[in-house]
């Protein structure tokens, strides 16, 4: 289950904010658009490896921890997301995100939003390699 | 600068990696305020103010605390901007002090912090960590500074060698702290080896998650005179909170704006140092706030890291840091507080600093989404 990734965009001045305000940083503005972001650059790139192996939701269950690599992401709309990033992918590749709604974290009654991406032109590949990990 | 207040007194309970199970929050707590007030000479009785920073004390709250602790108290306050807290506590408790609505208040910071209490405070450390990070997954901010790491390195032609100096001079100060839990020496080829955390970042780079409390007694100039002993002064303290809406790329931090501020009311240059606090969750925070706050002369990064700190071993984070003595939680907002303290009353034993007079603490913390919203510094110094 995925979705193009999106950020909000002032109504009054055009600032992009992720994740979303409440009001405008740059002109108090208290009107969003949603807007498509979802290509953009990689610019670092780490593994995460866990420091407990094992680890209990604050619901109770325990999930099994492994390794997570995440990318730091700078959208072409300006905002820098943090996202799950397949293994293959370097500081300066270009790549185009998505939302992901994460089924195995979601908290009760809400949600989360988990952003993967894929390098351009092979969106598909890269979003079930990435959904496969952690 | 206050002429009105006086810090006198200050204790830190040991740090722990695995407590007894009986040993909760307000254990650690409770010993570090009981430590403070024997180290300054002053009976609970007196005490009428008291703050609190804490992840895991709810459902208490400082009030609860109090009662547990049988203080009767006309100012109470909570803070819980972590690694700002401790200093952030200070600011308010001087201004209250001076305005007279408190006379003698004890702040303190801590936290019991296993696995499953770290896992708590990161996954619901905010909302955008909650519904934005965790389901990454990522919990805790490893990974965050990894990237700020990388940026660093890159702007700075800087090296995983560079930023062992931070750690490997702290673990040479800590093997002379008994509290600190990694005390044996560690050279660059141990460092470079260690385990991999969120690359570049190794386990020597983040801080040991510890249990433990921290806590200081502040009072009036006039009631520190009667006590005759050793007490400290506070010459400046400034703070910044969301100075770049995250937007930045953090490696120029809130401190550069308030550093000119800070030294001008403290009537003091960063040159007439005798030792500093700097925040360290991670080794290029302590690189970057250094760098803002004027510690680094003529910005020679590779001087100040391989001279002035690994060879020199000039007296920063002298407890060993919160790199090597642990983190306990909120009370990593109040470590340096009480070790410049410490110092500062010449009461550090082996690792006292000679002629420590005019010490330098920072905080920093509260990542909001991609670094530390929080940014705050004092200046203290020994009084008479």
């Amino acid at each position: 289950m995925s979705a193009a990734f999106t950020v909000d965009v002032c109504s009054r001045c055009g600032y992009a904010a992720y994740p979303p305000r409440i009001l405008c940083p740059a002109c108090g503005g208290a009107e969003w658009r949603r807007r498509r972001a979802d290509s953009g650059m990689v610019e670092e790139v780490t593994v995460r490896r866990p420091v407990f192996k094992r680890r209990q939701l604050p619901w109770g269950n325990w999930l099994d921890q492994s390794e997570t690599w995440l990318g730091s992401v700078r959208t072409d709309l300006g905002p820098v997301v943090v996202a799950r990033v397949p293994e293959s992918v370097k500081p300066g590749d270009r790549v185009r995100l998505h939302s992901q709604a994460s089924t195995t974290i979601a908290l009760p009654g809400h949600l989360a939003e988990a952003t993967s991406f894929a390098p351009d032109g092979a969106p598909d590949a890269a979003a079930h390699d990435s959904a496969g990990r952690g | 600068m206050t002429d009105a207040v006086a810090i006198v007194g200050a204790a830190e309970s040991a740090y722990v990696r695995h407590p007894e199970v009986e040993r909760r929050t307000e254990t650690f707590l409770a010993e570090a305020v009981v430590g403070a007030l024997e180290d300054a000479g002053i009976h609970r009785d007196e005490v009428d103010g008291l703050g609190v920073s804490s992840f895991s004390l709810a459902p208490d709250h400082a009030i609860d605390f109090a009662w547990r602790m049988g203080m009767r108290l006309r100012w109470v306050m909570e803070d819980t901007n972590g690694g700002a807290s401790g200093i952030n506590l200070l600011q308010h408790a001087i201004r209250a002090i001076e305005a007279g609505d408190a006379e003698t208040v004890v702040l303190c910071s801590g936290d019991r912090m296993e696995k499953r209490e770290f896992h708590l405070m990161t996954d619901r450390y905010n909302r955008v960590s909650r519904d934005y990070l965790a389901p990454l997954p990522l919990n805790g901010p490893n990974a965050l500074f990894s990237f700020l790491t990388q940026r660093h390195a890159r702007a700075n032609g800087l090296g995983r060698e560079d930023y062992a100096c931070v750690p490997i001079a702290q673990r040479a100060w800590a093997g002379r702290n008994p509290g600190a839990v990694y005390r044996a020496p560690m050279n660059l080829e141990e460092y470079m080896e260690s385990v991999p955390i969120a690359p570049p970042l190794t386990r020597f780079d983040c801080v040991p998650i510890v249990s433990g409390g921290d806590a200081f007694v502040l009072t009036t100039r006039a009631r520190a005179a009667r006590q005759a002993r050793p007490a400290v002064g506070i010459r400046g303290i400034r703070a910044l909170f969301n100075h770049d809406q995250q937007d930045s790329d953090a490696l120029t931090t809130g401190f550069a704006e308030i550093a000119g501020e800070l030294w001008a009311s403290a009537g003091a240059r960063p040159e007439d140092l005798d030792a500093a606090y700097v925040y360290d969750d991670y080794p290029v925070m302590v690189v970057c706030q250094a760098v803002d706050l004027g510690l680094v002369q003529d910005g020679d990064l590779t001087r100040f890291l391989r001279g002035r700190l690994l060879e020199d071993q000039w007296p920063m984070n002298t407890s060993g840091g919160q790199l090597s003595a642990g983190q306990a939680g909120a009370a990593g907002g109040m470590h340096g507080l009480v070790e410049a303290i410490t110092q500062l009353r010449g009461r550090a034993g082996e690792r006292q600093v000679d002629g420590a007079e005019l010490a330098l603490v920072t905080g920093y913390g509260m990542v909001v989404y991609k670094h530390g919203a929080c940014h705050n510094a004092a200046v203290l110094e020994r009084l008479g």
